[in-house]
């Protein structure tokens, strides 16, 4: 740096030099030493220009050459604006690519604010919301959308499950709507277009509704006649034992189509009503007395009533959620074994609890009871009855009525089966 | 010094007070959308319980409308508005009327929904209702956005709108008289089937009057009763 500044400073000295010594012949050394300082200052003014108009009109100009300040300075600015404009270009193209790939996206995503207003979104969303290009932004987004759903759940911040809500394609086209937060007060609206899996959803269980109900004529006519059959004095023999399989195995099938068309009505309909109480107490005392009558039972089935509670909901419903649990409880246990039902509040809610000291259930395979059809393991055949949906109607009605399944069980020891209820369906009067 | 802050205060809490407002008609238009929009489903699909729910809901809708009704006597008391401000005031007075109206008429549509189901399983003579329902509910459901984004020309779309609106009322009504005069034990269903028609068809209307306030809104002039022509004309639009 010191050179620079000797090179830039001595041809400038030597200036004033030469013209202190002109003045000097003269006998005028100031006056001298005065002009060629003004010829340096006329210099420099006229490169200020020149810089400036470069600068302001970006022409490209011929560049001072040699190795003083100003060369150096007009380089050095010039390799600065080349700098930024690369720089500019690089982000210009990644924002580009940023902006290619959220309009590829299928799924719209909005980004709003804290006050729920649209900073930005992309094609998909705009597409499926109808929003219109770029002037919808600082619009409020339960403005636009405007299901009472929708508005409630982002009024809730609630983030974890998302909400489904009617589309704008008209009939039967559905969004689903998640929101995901980040940043200070920013989250992300993601919008998913579900028309396809709720028509899907619907043809399913249209279809498992349908069949069951095709299948409940013909079966009606088939165990009429076996009855019939059954009653028949006339009937050789060889033929009483078939003809009561045959029977058992109608019933059986009877049981099925009941079950199925009991879970596709679980399924398609809305939440349980919160109108009707449900006395547990004497729902629990009716079970209790209807096992004891059947042949087969285990030794002890013991009933605590903790509490007196009544329950909101659909009474066939809650009828249906503790049959089932007891009834299969009672299938797994040995006849020298024990069944408690339970029914206590706490602070929590209402608690259903049954208990066995039958077969148990392997931990692998805990998750999967409730799925239709599930067999712990093969041994466990088909003869002990039951359908294979009582714990699928179970999870289900139990979902309609806010309510969980918890299950606990060890091989070999028992398995406890404990339905939750939250406060909100409970009346408890003291 | 003081008085100029005080002043920007006013300011400041008042535009606060109108931005309330317009989201609280909206809120309230989303409501009225949910329940025409059950109500279709329950007509269209036979679905008597969800009729009878959809009617006994109208209540929540009244009492959105006198608490908003309240609130813009309150700013008319107290702000004195002026020009576009009282405009939008005025225009929300007005639209609440409408939409509360929407309300009553989609409550209908539910009794009907539920009577018609007890009566008879739902048959293809409801996919005109089906069609013309979603027709008013694109309507209804653009009227609102244009009040939102205060936009006339979306607006005047939606009132151009119901001249079609009116052409399938009046085809509905063709097709039940024409089915009323081949079998007289129709009769009976036949009038509902006419009567939530003609209730779908006041929707229309009643989307195209919101629509007209958005107009009035925007630009300060009452196109009520003017021919479309005249409108296009006065708004600068082809």
């Amino acid at each position: 740096m010191p050179q620079t500044r000797i090179k830039t400073v001595l041809p400038q000295l030597v200036i004033l030099l030469i013209g202190g010594a002109i003045g000097a012949l003269y006998g005028q050394i100031l006056v001298g030493l005065l002009i060629a300082s003004l010829g340096l200052l006329g210099w420099h003014s006229m490169q200020l220009f020149r810089l400036e108009r470069w600068l302001r009109t970006g022409e490209i100009i011929k560049l001072p050459d040699g190795n003083g300040i100003w060369p150096r300075a007009f380089a050095r600015i010039q390799y600065i604006t080349e700098r930024a404009s690369r720089n500019r270009n690089n982000w210009r193209s990644l924002i580009k690519e940023l902006r290619t790939s959220a309009k590829a996206f299928p799924d719209g995503g909005i980004i709003l604010n804290s006050n729920h207003e649209i900073i930005n979104y992309n094609k998909a969303a705009r597409r499926m919301l109808g929003l219109k290009k770029k002037r919808d932004r600082g619009q409020r987004i339960d403005n636009l959308i405007r299901n009472p759903v929708f508005v409630s759940y982002l009024e809730s911040d609630e983030t974890r499950d998302g909400v489904d809500i009617p589309g704008l394609a008209g009939e039967d086209s559905w969004l689903s709507c998640r929101m995901i937060p980040y940043g200070p007060g920013q989250r992300l609206l993601l919008i998913r277009d579900i028309t396809q899996r709720i028509k899907l959803e619907r043809v399913r269980s249209d279809f498992v509704a349908n069949a069951s109900h095709e299948l409940r004529t013909p079966l009606t006519v088939i165990s009429g006649y076996l009855d019939a059959l059954a009653d028949d004095d006339q009937l050789p023999d060889a033929w009483a034992g078939p003809i009561k399989d045959m029977c058992q195995q109608a019933e059986r099938m009877n049981l099925l189509v009941d079950d199925l068309l009991e879970l596709s009505r679980l399924e398609s309909s809305e939440p349980g009503s919160m109108e009707t109480s449900v006395d547990v107490v004497e729902l629990l005392r009716f079970l209790q007395k209807e096992i004891l009558v059947i042949d087969e039972h285990p030794e002890t089935i013991e009933l605590r009533l903790d509490s007196q509670a009544k329950l909101l909901g659909e009474e066939a419903e809650i009828q249906s959620i503790a049959a089932n649990l007891v009834f299969n409880a009672v299938r797994y246990t040995a006849p020298d074994g024990r069944v408690s039902i339970r029914w206590h509040v706490d602070d929590r809610g209402g608690h259903l609890t049954v208990e066995d000291t039958g077969m148990g259930i392997a931990p692998e395979d805990i998750p999967r009871v409730t799925e239709r059809f599930f067999r712990a393991d093969s041994g466990r055949d088909r003869r002990r009855g039951g359908t294979g949906l009582g714990l699928a109607i179970v999870k289900h009605a139990l979902k309609r009525h806010d309510g969980e399944l918890e299950i606990a069980s060890s091989l070999g020891e028992g398995s406890k089966f404990v339905c939750h209820f939250p406060r909100s369906r409970l009346i408890v009067d003291e | 010094m003081e008085a100029e802050q005080f002043g920007q205060h006013i300011s400041r809490s008042f535009n606060a007070e109108l931005e309330n407002l317009r989201n609280e008609v909206l809120r309230m238009g989303g409501m009225v959308e949910n329940h025409l929009d059950m109500a279709i489903e329950a007509i269209v699909a036979g679905d008597s319980e969800l009729g009878l729910t959809v009617a006994g809901q109208d209540h929540k809708i009244n009492q959105m409308e006198v608490a908003i009704d309240e609130e813009c006597n309150r700013i008319l008391a107290t702000r004195g508005p002026t020009a576009t401000d009282l405009r939008l005031i005025v225009a929300v007075i007005k639209a609440i009327t409408d939409l509360e109206r929407v309300g009553d008429e989609a409550q209908k549509i539910g009794y009907l929904a539920s009577h018609l189901a007890s009566n008879q399983e739902p048959s293809g003579h409801y996919r005109e209702l089906s069609e013309l329902g979603e027709h008013v509910k694109k309507m209804l459901h653009d009227a609102l956005d244009a009040f939102l984004r205060l936009d006339a020309k979306d607006a005047l779309l939606v009132v151009e709108e119901d001249k079609l609106v009116d052409d399938e009322y009046d085809m509905i009504l063709r097709q039940c008289i024409s089915m009323m005069m081949e079998d007289s034990r129709t009769i009976r269903r036949f009038m509902d089937v006419s009567w939530a028609a003609r209730a779908l068809e006041r929707i229309g209307d009643h989307a195209k009057n919101i629509s007209e306030y958005v107009i009035y809104m925007v630009h300060g002039k009452d196109i009520r009763h003017l021919e479309l022509d005249q409108v296009r004309q006065e708004m600068g639009v082809e």
